[in-house]
């Protein structure tokens, strides 16, 4: 589709370095076989990617930014298998059956969302790619090979807290709602770490907001599933924190688990002064629910503004889903 | 050094002629003079950048944390104003109860953000802004042009946090930045789902191919490209522009597209 500004995105001298690239290359200058047979097919993606790796492999991109970077794509890749798995096309048979039941339950509508969901976690994983980023915890889902477990409990078996979400339609959108909701708290929270590279930092920033319109759709199919569930705005705003804001009508067989899991995804960090509650209505050090001509309530204060969270914080929520430790 | 050249400043304007500019420049970086005649100051004087009369006041400087934010006072402003007028709006009187919803929390939503940046702006903030009643009405008519506009200006304000994120200095400033734009993220996805049940109903425009790119990044503007966008509605009649812009390197736009 629209390649130059994707591209500008990610390095505005990406356009020059490719070129000046290009031209070592045909000048008789070592490049992987990939690069040069992607420059030859004029695949400015392919050969994007591939250059970005061969300069990255040179020590260009600095250690803070890299593990941000490759931070950003487990939990890419965890949302875009869980999507898979969730739609039948995981490389791994034993998810699609798993989820066999709860597939046959989505609305054809709600269907659509959950494979444009998909598309954009997919191109997620490969933007981050592009950029520099390495699947350093080995996450790559194979037919033999599962890396997560979407019931949470780190077991290739399963068994965990929200195994529901394969047999039923509600349960399962509350757990695509957390995955969204934490994602779009994960990237608020690492964007002042990309500070010294602006244009990763604002192709983070373009990822992040698409994080926000997922999870702001699945809050409105919950919403229509439950009209009388106020704390599910239809403006797709969370109200509340802690397990409150998950807005959950179901807490599975293990309400005890699922309740801690929701609380840890809108509640405060461990750096509770940073990284506060979703319920958090100072803003700067201003109390959003006083101001004059604002005087709308708390729940309006909270809705108003997201809240970020901590790597630790993120880990400790995503852990249970992965079978490789990540910390 | 012998030579001591004089430039003569009668009035504020001529600094600003490229000539002059380059000659006092020029001059301060030498042994020469610069005069500045009475009328420069009491031009200087009327200068305040908080007076709603002053169109210098709606000037603003990009170049700084203070600038960045107060351009998305103006942004906040601009949608507060709509969602304001619009919830009394015959289009929002024809809104269900679910869609009007959406209308009432954007309004507090907007308002709040607004009321915000004006509190931690304080001083250093730009007036109000003024609007043009007259489009406002005419963008508010029926349900069909309320849900557009809404669509437009909440993605015009996702563009616009994204494409200006990379321009604050402070981090503390960047996180604030980052915990309304997913809120104007999530109103864009509601505003796209309610037009998608009214039209379509592809259960994708909630986040569409034309405002995700196929690597999957949402859109952003520079704030000059917003600004021409937000000119271009005829709803603010202040004179808002950029005087300095933004202090790094500008990325391409992807702007927000306008609603099918």
């Amino acid at each position: 589709m629209d390649k130059q500004p994707i591209l500008a995105a990610i390095d505005p001298e990406i356009m020059d370095r490719l070129a000046t690239r290009k031209q070592e290359i045909d000048n008789g200058s070592y490049a992987r076989p990939g690069i040069v047979a992607a420059l030859a097919i004029g695949s400015v993606p392919i050969a994007l990617a591939a250059l970005s790796r061969d300069a990255f492999a040179q020590g260009t991109i600095p250690t803070a930014i890299k593990n941000v970077l490759d931070f950003a794509l487990a939990l890419e890749i965890f949302e875009n298998e869980f999507y898979k798995a969730v739609l039948g096309t995981s490389n791994y048979t034993p998810y699609n059956t798993a989820f066999a039941t709860v597939r046959s339950q989505v609305p054809a509508t709600a269907l659509a969302t959950l494979q444009q969901i998909q598309k954009h976690e997919a191109a997620h994983v490969a933007t981050l790619l592009a950029t520099g980023a390495t699947d350093v915890f080995s996450l790559q889902v194979t037919s033999t090979n599962a890396q997560f477990d979407f019931t949470g409990n780190r077991s290739a078996s399963g068994g965990g807290p929200f195994a529901k979400a394969t047999t039923d339609l509600g349960f399962l959108l509350e757990v695509a709602q957390g995955a969204e909701d934490t994602g779009v708290r994960a990237y608020k929270g690492q964007a002042g770490n990309l500070m010294t590279q602006p244009a990763i930092l604002e192709a983070a920033l373009r990822i992040h907001s698409v994080e926000a319109r997922h999870a702001s759709r699945i809050r409105r199919i919950r919403r229509s599933l439950n009209t009388g569930t106020a704390a599910l705005r239809y403006s797709g705003t969370v109200r509340g924190g802690d397990a409150a804001a998950a807005g959950a009508t179901d807490l599975g067989t293990n309400a005890a688990a699922v309740t801690a899991a929701f609380t840890k995804i809108y509640g405060a960090g461990s750096n509770a002064a940073t990284f506060p509650s979703e319920s958090n209505v100072t803003q700067a050090g201003v109390n959003v629910s006083t101001l004059t001509g604002a005087q709308f309530g708390v729940e309006a204060a909270q809705e108003a503004f997201d809240e970020a969270l901590d790597r630790a914080d993120v880990v400790a929520i995503v852990q249970p889903f992965f079978i490789p430790t990540i910390a | 050094m012998s030579t001591h050249d004089t430039l003569i400043i009668r009035s504020g304007d001529q600094l600003l002629q490229p000539t002059t500019r380059r000659r006092f420049l020029g001059l301060l970086g030498v042994a020469g003079s610069v005069v500045f005649l009475p009328s420069v100051f009491t031009a200087c004087s009327d200068d305040d950048i908080t007076d709603p009369n002053n169109p210098a006041s709606y000037t603003l400087n990009l170049s700084n944390d203070t600038g960045i934010l107060n351009y998305a006072y103006a942004l906040e402003q601009l949608e507060a104003a709509f969602y304001t007028a619009a919830i009394t709006s015959a289009g929002f009187a024809a809104l269900s109860a679910a869609e009007q919803e959406v209308l009432a929390d954007l309004q507090k939503h907007e308002v709040i953000h607004r009321e915000f940046f004006k509190a931690v702006l304080g001083a250093n903030a730009i007036p109000s802004l003024s609007f043009n009643t007259t489009t406002v009405g005419n963008l508010t008519a029926n349900a069909t042009v309320l849900l557009s506009t809404s669509q437009l200006l909440e993605d015009t304000g996702v563009s616009a946090y994204n494409g200006a994120g990379k321009y604050l200095t402070s981090a503390a400033n960047l996180l604030v930045a980052g915990k309304i734009v997913s809120v104007e993220a999530r109103h864009a996805a509601a505003i796209r789902d309610i037009r998608d049940a009214r039209g379509g109903n592809t259960g994708r425009l909630f986040a569409g191919d034309d405002v995700v790119s196929a690597s999957g990044l949402d859109v952003k503007a520079e704030p000059g490209t917003v600004l021409a966008s937000v000119v271009s509605l005829n709803v603010v009649t202040s004179p808002l522009s950029i005087g300095t812009g933004p202090t790094g390197t500008a990325t391409a736009d992807v702007k927000a597209p306008t609603p099918a």
